[in-house]
Formats: C-alpha cells, sequence, structure tokens
C-alpha cells in the first residue's frame, strides 16, 4: 500500500516527463517548403530516397552553397553539409500544414510592409556601416536558432539539458540557450521584446509543450512582427529521435497559422564554444574593404 | 520494501546529498570594477557624471593584492590606461572565468546528475559543466573548457582551455593562455552560494592566488535571465571608423 502511495506521487513528478536529454542535430535534408520536383507528393518515393541518401553523400557545389562566386572551400572546415550527420525524411517539406507544403502566402499588409523595407534598403549603401549588414553577419542572431528552431547551414547541433522545473536548450550556433521554465508562470509584460521571445512549457503526457511570444520584430521570421507566436511540441519517438512539431501564427502577417515537422536526431557532444562575435573579422574587412573599394572608385574619377 | 520505495523516490527527486544550486544568482560586490580594493573614482567618460564613476569596494582577493610578476604589472597598467577600447566586457566579448560571475548582471545554474549548467545574463555566455572529466580542451575558448566534480557539500569546477583575450576586471587585470581556475561552489544556506576561485597563470602570477565571495540568490517571484545581446550596443565602438562618411 505504501509502495502505491509512493508510486502515485513520484508519477506527476517524474515518470510523466519525457526524457530529451542530450545532444541532438536537426541538420535535415528536407526543405521548409516542398519543391516543384517532387510534382505536389508529400513524402519521397523509395527510389527517391535511396537518390537523396548518394547525394547526401556528395559534398555541395561551393559556389551554391556560398551564394557567390568566391571560392571558399567548406569541405576544408567541416562545413560541407556531406560532413556532418542529417536527417534523410520522408517528408518533401518541413511545412505540413498548408498541406501544399508551401508558406501560406503573406497577408496585403505584410507584403506593404516587406516593401517598405526593402524601399529603405535602397536609400542607404548595403556595406555602408555595420547596422546594413544582416544580423548573421553581424552575429546578433542565425535565423534557425528560432524560434521555431530550424537546421543552419552548418553547426545544426544543440544540447537538451533537464533540470528541476526547466529545459534547457543550448544551441552551438550562436552559443544561444533558451531556458524553458515549466512552472505555469506567465510571459512578461508586453515592453519585453527579445530576438529569441520568451518561451514557457509545460509537459502533456511525454510531450514538452513550448509558447514563445514577446518577440522583437526584428527577428522578423518569414516576414513576422513582433507579434509572433510560436508553439513547439517536443516528442521523444524512439532512442536515437526527438519529433519537434511547430506551429507558427501571427495575424498581421499570414491569413492563418502554419505548421511544421521535422525529425531531430540523437548525435555526439559536446557542443563547442561558437564565438561568432569574439572572432568577427569578416565585418571590419567588409566595411574597409568597401571603404578602400570607393577610395579608389574617387581616385579613377578625379 | 518500504526502503526501496524511499530509495526509488530519492534517486528521482534527487533528495540524495547533492546540494540544490539549482537558481539565478548574482554577487554583490565591486570586483568587476577591480578585484583589489578601491576609492570610488571618476569614469573613462567625464559625460558619463555619476553613472559612469568606479564605486568603492574592498578586496575579494585573498591576502588583498594579485602577486603579479614584474613584467606583468607593468601590462595591466597598460590595459587600465586603454579600457576605454580595451576591455573585453565594453566589446561585449564572453567575460570569461571567473569574471562572469562577477560581472554585475545575473546568472543561472540548472544541475542534473550529469551536467550542471550555468547561463549567464551577461552577452549570453553559457557553460555545460560535465560531471565527469571529458579530457583536454579541444581548443582554446572564452569561457574555457570545464569539468566538475561534488568533493562532499562542494561543487569543484576545473577550468582549463582558455585564450589569453578575456580579463578579470574593469581595472586591466588579466591573464594568458595558461591560465587554469579552480571553482568551488559550496552552499552556505538556501539562499548563498559561496564562490571561491583559484587563479594559475606561471606566465603572469608568482603564485596561485584565490578571490572569494558569496553570490545570492534572486527571491523574486518571476526572475528569469532576460536577453544581454549587448553587441548591436558596441559596433560603433568597434566599426564605427569604417564606417561610410557622409558626402559633402
Amino acid at each position: 500500500m505504501k509502495l502505491l502511495v509512493i508510486a502515485v506521487l513520484l508519477a506527476p513528478a517524474a515518470l510523466a516527463q519525457g526524457d530529451l536529454e542530450g545532444f541532438w542535430t536537426n541538420a535535415t535534408n528536407t526543405p521548409l517548403e516542398r519543391p516543384a520536383s517532387v510534382n505536389g507528393r508529400e513524402f519521397h518515393t523509395d527510389e527517391e530516397m535511396a537518390a537523396n541518401a548518394e547525394k547526401a553523400r556528395q559534398p555541395a557545389d561551393i559556389a551554391a552553397l556560398a551564394g557567390t562566386d568566391i571560392h571558399y572551400d567548406f569541405t576544408q572546415y567541416g562545413l560541407d553539409p556531406s560532413q556532418s550527420q542529417q536527417h534523410l525524411g520522408r517528408r518533401t517539406s518541413i511545412i505540413v500544414d498548408p498541406p501544399d507544403g508551401k508558406l501560406p502566402p503573406l497577408i496585403p499588409e505584410a507584403r506593404q510592409r516587406a516593401a517598405a523595407r526593402a524601399e529603405a534598403r535602397k536609400k542607404v549603401g548595403q556595406f555602408d556601416g555595420p547596422e546594413t549588414r544582416p544580423l548573421t553577419e553581424r552575429c546578433i542572431i542565425w535565423p534557425g536558432e528560432g524560434p521555431p528552431m530550424l537546421p543552419e547551414a552548418y553547426n545544426s547541433e544543440m544540447q537538451i539539458h533537464q533540470g528541476p522545473g526547466y529545459v534547457a536548450i543550448f544551441q552551438e550556433m550562436i552559443h544561444d540557450v533558451r531556458i524553458i521554465p515549466l512552472d505555469g508562470s506567465p510571459h512578461p509584460g508586453p515592453k519585453i521584446r527579445q530576438y529569441m521571445g520568451d518561451s514557457r512549457g509545460h509537459w502533456e503526457g511525454r510531450t514538452l509543450v513550448v509558447d514563445t511570444t514577446n518577440f522583437n520584430g526584428r527577428t522578423n521570421f518569414r516576414g513576422s512582427t513582433e507579434n509572433l507566436h510560436v508553439i513547439e511540441r517536443f516528442t521523444r519517438v524512439d532512442a536515437d529521435s526527438i519529433l519537434y512539431e511547430f506551429t507558427v501564427e501571427d495575424p498581421q502577417t499570414w491569413p492563418k497559422p502554419w505548421k511544421g515537422e521535422l525529425i531531430m536526431t540523437k548525435t555526439e557532444g559536446p557542443i563547442f564554444e561558437y564565438a561568432c562575435h569574439e572572432g568577427n573579422y569578416g565585418m571590419a574587412n567588409t566595411l574597409s574593404g568597401a571603404r578602400a573599394a570607393e577610395a579608389e572608385a574617387g581616385e579613377k574619377n578625379k | 520494501m518500504l526502503l526501496i520505495a524511499i530509495a526509488a523516490l530519492c534517486a528521482a527527486a534527487a533528495c540524495a546529498q547533492t546540494p540544490d544550486l539549482n537558481g539565478i544568482w548574482q554577487s554583490m560586490n565591486t570586483a568587476n570594477w577591480d578585484l583589489e580594493e578601491h576609492s570610488s573614482a571618476p569614469g573613462p567618460l567625464s559625460q558619463l557624471g555619476a553613472v559612469g564613476a568606479t564605486p568603492p569596494g574592498l578586496s575579494v582577493v585573498e591576502g588583498g593584492s594579485i602577486p603579479y610578476l614584474p613584467a606583468a604589472l607593468a601590462k595591466k597598467q597598460e590595459n587600465f590606461a586603454n579600457r576605454l577600447t580595451a576591455d573585453p566586457e565594453i566589446k561585449c566579448y564572453m567575460p570569461g572565468v571567473p569574471r562572469a560571475t562577477y560581472v554585475p548582471q545575473p546568472f543561472q545554474i540548472i544541475q542534473n546528475e550529469k551536467n550542471v549548467m550555468i547561463a549567464y545574463q551577461f552577452a549570453g555566455a553559457v557553460r555545460m559543466i560535465p560531471l565527469h572529466d571529458p579530457g583536454p580542451a579541444p581548443a582554446p575558448q572564452w569561457m574555457g573548457w570545464s569539468w566538475g566534480k561534488w568533493e562532499g557539500q562542494t561543487l569543484v569546477v576545473d577550468v582549463t582551455g582558455f585564450n589569453d583575450k578575456t580579463w578579470f576586471d574593469r581595472a586591466g587585470n588579466y591573464h594568458s593562455n595558461a591560465l587554469h581556475v579552480v571553482e568551488r561552489y559550496t552552499l552556505r544556506n538556501p539562499a548563498i552560494l559561496d564562490y571561491e576561485a583559484i587563479i594559475e597563470d606561471p606566465k603572469v602570477f608568482s603564485r596561485p592566488w584565490k578571490i572569494s565571495m558569496p553570490l545570492y540568490k534572486h527571491a523574486e517571484k518571476n526572475a528569469q535571465l532576460l536577453e544581454f545581446r549587448c553587441v548591436e550596443y558596441t559596433e560603433d565602438l568597434l566599426y564605427g571608423h569604417l564606417r561610410k562618411k557622409a558626402s559633402k
């Protein structure tokens, strides 16, 4: 009888929680949106799976990966996707709703915002100063850090650490940790605005559900405003996998919420220190390069 | 039967002997301005008036002063003279160890039986401290390479693998890449965590030396770390000279 009482005591505290502890990667060959090449199919065929597995072993085209004509050997630095563990998904897109696997169209208000931003960008030179460079180059935040957490071009590793009353998600990019309280406490007030928002979690059975608000608007996730609201669900589906599902909503950006999912795969640690800003020689080099080019052009015009 | 059940309960609730360091902690001293004793002083920018001034404080160094090698002391003084542009804190760089503990912002400890995580609000620095020896540091890191073990009621963290780029305070106290820090975290009571760090660096100091200070637990019901993503605040300092000049 006593045993039964203790078992009942234990159940809500420990047994009902899922075990997400450990090192994970959300790298996957599945793109966010469904490519035209799969002709609208939600899942890959066996033939496509085999071809994808072969393709995953080949280093990516360097020029395509860098997005420029500059030769940058990703394999030399271990940054090529073929050098990392990645999940080869059966799904043809991370987006599962809308069912066509595509981002829903922006509402008119959001299109106007995007147009205004593009117009504002034209008024300043893109190399005039650090503020006109992307957040990634400035080492402020990387797009996959989320939430929702999506694969980065490289270093898509994270460590989930569960302690009393909290789950912490320590992402290698760019040394950011999400500390998620599980005590049912509310989000802070509306003046608290953060790049990664404010996350609160709870367990629904063995699924960790995380609700995030209080974004700052500069995160600009696919055109979103500061009213972005993300709900994530983490479910350990087997020893090596977490099913990661997310719902994104922002009535000022999309007509209705949209959803995605991917598999996070168990990987090896540790997480190394990604000292992005501390080692950001690129910013100084980019800006001084632009000044040198201007000086050279000025000389020619004399 | 009851004994087994209680043992199971204890294991699940971590009610064994492991001290509970979980919480949001902060120092309450002026060590970040100067580890050694110091009177109040004007700040490096007169425009900031009293806001930018140095608050006075007693030494947190055992024995009072830091045992510099003679040449290294000159470098410390040079650091202080150049602090407005050279202090890694002003550049929003990860503060290193032990400085992360006493920069005037909170940090959070989340522990389980495998790891102790310490997340610092300042610059979002994080240390995931495994409770086993992971072997030597794979590469130098700003926050070093840490591993911990429980010695009785004390969490002892051994930190190596530093680079030579962080300082200990705004007074220019510094170290080389030979730095080795041993930290000791001991609960005095549920609200006070005694912190000690033994600092060893034969390139800079004539002998190991020790700092100690209590850390205080944030008792606010809604205490939480917030984003202090300070890169934006330092871009003008770091890159302002490379900005395009306004055309005439």
